[in-house]
């Protein structure tokens, strides 16, 4: 199984296809399960090397204590590059994936060679968004766990959603279940090497990539948000300051477009990638 | 090992095998092709990353596990049986025998 050593875990990922090389990262609490079972990474593969990879803490990659920090975590994104032996590559980066791509091209631009941000938040840019609470995606998780009887809070709070999971009893997992669905409750529980660490509190330091710093990436951006996206504002700071970014919107999705609308999130992406590629 | 000659039933037993024990996870009840991979066993979605590549080893060979499962999410379903797996499994094996 493809596993690699990198500075202090062994990274987990997986590479389709053959072409020019795109690198597809998840989000915060996610993990590469969400590209490979939403048919983007069979779709892309035909013309494209498609690398996916779980991030630290997530998925089947180890879990150090801490450094969850974008800066940390875009050094491994450099490492596995690195040592994949991957070309100047087109990422794709959902939400904090985003994050660590726009790290990583300011870190060594030669590695990136195109960036699509997907509903990417900047803790960088926190002042933009000063409602990010009213977040569906947030508001809508409050509110199953209210039924439950449990409150994870108002404001986005990953250490108070982890520690509300290990005492969950049963009946309060099946009112989540009826609430979130299966796929919901798949999701929480696979949460638990994640909670042990600081990355619900790392997510959330800006850690260097300040909105002067954001402005100094010089590769082509694609800023693709969701219709109802919560971070408006920060798509439009995207557009209006970065040097080289274009705006596309997935419609009929508030966050999670992969799985709110996987046909119209996946054109998209093939579409910009085509475009960033010159094909 | 899992082979272009083996049957459904073998496979069958093959993945019952692999799942009975599954990353220290025991699964006490009986496993058979109506057997759900989420819903029965608990699993979850990177635990079916992992039996990709598990199954992978098993047949000693790449197979489009992930594509497979893409096609059964975009059609709707919502779980994997056993069954499905093993009927995967023996479509791939007997194509490139």
């Amino acid at each position: 199984m493809p596993r690699l050593a990198l500075d202090n875990f062994e990274c987990h990922y997986q590479q389709h296809g053959a072409g020019p090389d795109v690198v597809l990262v998840h989000g915060f609490t996610s993990n590469q399960a969400m590209w490979l079972f939403s048919g983007i990474v069979t779709t892309l593969a035909t013309r494209f090397r498609v690398t996916t990879y779980d991030l630290r803490g997530h998925g089947l990659s180890g879990a150090p204590a801490a450094g969850y920090t974008a800066d940390v975590v875009a050094r491994d994104f450099r490492l596995l590059h690195e040592r994949l032996g991957v070309g100047p590559a087109y990422v794709v980066g959902h939400s904090f994936g985003g994050v660590v791509a726009m790290q990583a091209a300011l870190d060594e631009p030669r590695r990136i060679a195109g960036i699509i941000l997907c509903d990417t938040y900047f803790p960088g840019l926190a002042h933009l968004e000063p409602n990010m609470e009213n977040a569906e995606v947030w508001t809508g998780l409050r509110s199953s766990f209210q039924a439950t009887g449990v409150d994870i809070g108002a404001a986005v709070d990953f250490r108070r959603l982890f520690d509300a999971l290990p005492g969950l009893t049963v009946d309060q997992r099946d009112i989540l279940q009826a609430k979130l669905g299966a796929p919901g409750v798949r999701w929480l529980a696979q949460l638990g090497p994640l909670t042990g660490t600081t990355a619900a509190e790392d997510v959330f330091q800006a850690a260097g990539l300040t909105a002067e710093r954001i402005c100094q990436v010089s590769q082509p951006v694609v800023a693709l948000y969701d219709e109802r996206t919560p971070f408006a504002a920060t798509r439009d700071f995207l557009a209006t300051h970065l040097p080289n970014c274009r705006v596309d919107t997935v419609p009929g999705s508030g966050h999670l477009a992969l799985l709110e609308n996987p046909a119209g999130f996946v054109e998209r992406v093939e579409r910009n990638l085509d475009l960033l590629a010159g094909r | 090992m899992i082979g272009a000659t083996s049957t459904t039933d073998e496979i069958v037993a093959e993945l019952a095998n692999l799942l009975r024990d599954f990353e220290g996870r025991y699964y006490s009840d009986p496993i058979g092709p109506d057997t759900r991979f989420f819903g029965d066993l608990g699993f979850s979605s990177i635990d079916a990353v992992l039996l990709g590549e598990k199954i992978e080893t098993l047949c000693g060979r790449s197979l489009p596990f992930h594509e497979h499962a893409a096609q059964l999410a975009n059609s709707g379903a919502t779980d994997l049986t056993v069954g499905q797996i093993a009927a995967f499994l023996q479509n791939c094996l007997a194509d490139r025998a």
